[in-house]
């Protein structure tokens, strides 16, 4: 388990991260988001051994972050995707993912043997050698990921694992996180692609330079906004509007063409009332639908607070 | 410090080093042209133009006698007072660093044999026989070596001037040898920089601090990957050097002079502490600049006590003996502790990942 508690991160009179306080529990995957300098990458980094905190402490499992004797422990256990993929361009595939191995202390069988079953898997066991320089954005950045999982680290640390990549890479990237997940491992993405975010995360941390909200993406829009509801009709004569707007259970309501867009408390309670309201006034209801807000639009709304 | 990890950062630095094709062959060629072929151009003409000399070939003009075969004569290395040495025979030997001194010398033959930085003084040749015998460099009540004055039943020595390449070697030694100090002290320049400005323009570093590995290895690692191919490469020219000088020289001074005491503490001592200040500075200038030629040629300024050393030796104000060697080499030393301690202080991942982009 991951615990952060106030951690803070200043540069000078800069404030990368203040008060940063959340609990990841094992086998999830936690999303921070949040725009360009936020402190996501600083937080990463601090998680990762990389920089001290100012203030504040963090534990993963029972070590400490910032603490000089558990430093080696908690790296030992993490694999980190940094934003870029830093892979040595003039080695090999192989040559990249040895070095690394060997530096987590795997013996050699054993390391030969993983290299030879990831590098397979990724369909790049017969270009090993060949430099990774020449490989495209999506390739280099799957191999800087299995470099990153080269010693099975129980904690995976993604710095915007898809960025950059096209989305046929990007769809690949993110079905291998899932599949990570289902092994049981504990994954921290830095994102700022939201539907990547609202897709694989089961709880989403908005930061910009603190905390602004920690919650699961569907929890977190309906929190955020009122429930609304759809309904298309064949036709709706001028006066529905004033005369619905009066309903006690509805809390908003506005005319799209054909369409009654309501805002009402309680959805599964207050709809079956309206539907039935209604088809007392003699109108035909084709369609009654449910409109979903994304993390986009709580993210926009709640970074836009949050900046103010 | 695991040590084994910081071989492992050294071996991924040289692997893709190896790269590097127009870099290794710089590395390599460098010090080959400056040390071997440089010297070579220099001493050739020196050697072909002085002429040879054999002054001591007196064959027959002695009386030969049945004289026994002793061969056990401790002539090497000794130094005899108020002998007596008769009946003595030395053929096909080298008598180096052999002083005598009131001897009376009788009843010998010395044939075939060179001797070298010896003296003899103050004694008498009588009733011996000497051929084919150089003398270099040795002196007698007198005797320089190149000349021996007269063969007699007394024998006596006047002494000479020193040779003209007994002069000029030392010289021409010191400046070659400055070679192989500086060129361990600009090899790093190209390696080191590489290593560490590269892994920065790469954005290499983030992961590779992210392991267990500590900074100190990680350091360490990065200083080994630039100091072993500039001391290999530099320790080749040097042996390569060595024999083809001695090769070329053999037929004037008779015995190979080299390597002497000089140049090995000048290659175990001195180039190795010029070569670690170096790789030490570049990781300073490289922590600094984003860009290896910038790296390249500020790391060129830090070499500065190699080349006081270098312009003290070819002014002719510095002669390298082991004294000097020693001092030096005590210098560069504490030069390159301080300096270790501050890169040691600045190698640390906040201030690389923070500062270092």
């Amino acid at each position: 388990m991951i615990v952060c508690e106030g951690l803070t991160k200043t540069f000078g009179s800069i404030t990368a991260i203040q008060d940063f306080t959340v609990e990841i529990p094992d086998g999830r995957i936690f999303g921070l988001l949040g725009p360009n300098g936020a402190g996501k990458t600083t937080t990463m980094r601090m998680l990762s051994c990389l920089i001290q905190p100012t203030a504040g402490s963090a534990h993963i499992d029972s070590y400490e972050i910032g603490k000089k004797e558990d430093a080696q422990k908690i790296r030992g256990m993490i694999g980190l995707l940094p934003e870029v993929p830093g892979l040595y361009e003039t080695l090999g595939a192989y040559k990249n993912l040895d070095y690394y191995a060997q530096l987590y202390g795997i013996p050699k069988t054993q390391r030969e043997e993983s290299i030879k079953t990831t590098l397979t898997n990724l369909g790049l066991w017969d270009r090993r050698n060949e430099p990774v320089g020449g490989f495209s954005k999506g390739m280099k950045q799957k191999i800087a990921i299995a470099r990153a999982l080269i010693h099975n680290p129980k904690y995976i640390f993604l710095d915007e694992p898809t960025a950059s990549l096209d989305p046929a890479a990007a769809k690949m990237v993110r079905e291998y996180i899932l599949e990570l997940k289902s092994q049981g491992d504990t994954i921290l993405i830095n994102t700022h692609n939201l539907s990547e975010a609202e897709r694989i995360c089961d709880t989403v941390a908005l930061v910009k330079n603190r905390t602004v909200k920690i919650g699961n993406p569907k929890e977190l829009a309906r929190g955020l906004f009122a429930r609304t509801i759809s309904i298309t009709m064949q036709k709706i004569p001028p006066s529905l509007l004033n005369d619905i707007s009066s309903l006690d259970f509805v809390s908003q309501a506005q005319v799209n063409g054909n369409q009654l867009v309501l805002n009402v408390r309680n959805p599964e309670e207050d709809n079956p009332r309206v539907v039935s309201w209604l088809m007392k006034q003699g109108l035909q209801i084709q369609f009654v639908t449910e409109e979903e807000h994304s993390l986009e639009d709580v993210y926009l709304k709640l970074i836009e607070e949050g900046g103010r | 410090m695991r040590w084994r990890n910081a071989w492992i950062v050294m071996r991924k630095d040289l692997d893709e080093f190896k790269k590097q094709k127009l870099v290794i062959g710089s590395i390599i060629a460098m010090p080959i042209v400056l040390g071997v072929v440089l010297p070579l151009v220099m001493f050739v003409p020196m050697v072909t133009m002085v002429p040879l000399e054999r002054p001591w070939d007196v064959h027959g003009l002695l009386e030969i006698g049945i004289l026994p075969d002793d061969t056990r004569a401790p002539w090497t290395n000794q130094t005899m007072e108020n002998i007596s040495l008769s009946s003595t025979v030395i053929s096909h030997k080298i008598l180096k660093n052999t002083h005598l001194n009131n001897c009376i010398i009788l009843s010998c033959v010395l044939d075939n044999t060179t001797v070298v930085d010896s003296t003899i003084q103050n004694s008498s040749l009588s009733s011996s026989f000497l051929n084919n015998v150089t003398v270099i460099r040795s002196e007698g009540t007198g005797l320089d070596g190149r000349y021996v004055l007269a063969v007699s039943s007394n024998l006596a020595f006047t002494k000479t001037k020193p040779s003209d390449i007994d002069q000029v070697l030392p010289m021409m030694f010191n400046m070659v040898l400055m070679i192989f100090i500086i060129v361990p002290a600009t090899l790093p320049t190209i390696i080191a920089t590489y290593s560490i400005v590269g892994e920065k323009n790469n954005r290499s570093l983030e992961p590779l601090l992210a392991t267990p590995t500590t900074d100190g290895e990680l350091l360490a690692g990065k200083i080994f990957s630039a100091f072993i191919p500039s001391m290999g490469s530099t320790l080749l020219a040097f042996t390569l050097g060595i024999v083809l000088l001695d090769v070329v020289l053999i037929p004037k001074v008779a015995y190979p002079l080299l390597p002497n005491l000089t140049w090995i503490l000048s290659i175990l001592l001195l180039a190795p502490t010029a070569c670690l200040m170096s790789v030490l500075a570049c990781v300073l200038v490289s922590s600094k600049v984003s860009d290896v030629r910038a790296a390249q040629q500020l790391g060129g300024f830090i070499v500065m006590p190699v080349v006081v050393l270098t312009l003290g030796v070819l002014s002719g104000f510095i002669f390298l003996s082991p004294v000097m060697i020693f001092i030096f080499s005590g210098l560069y030393g504490g030069i390159d502790l301080g300096l270790f301690y501050f890169a040691r202080a600045i190698f640390n991942r906040e201030t690389i990942l923070t500062q270092w982009t």
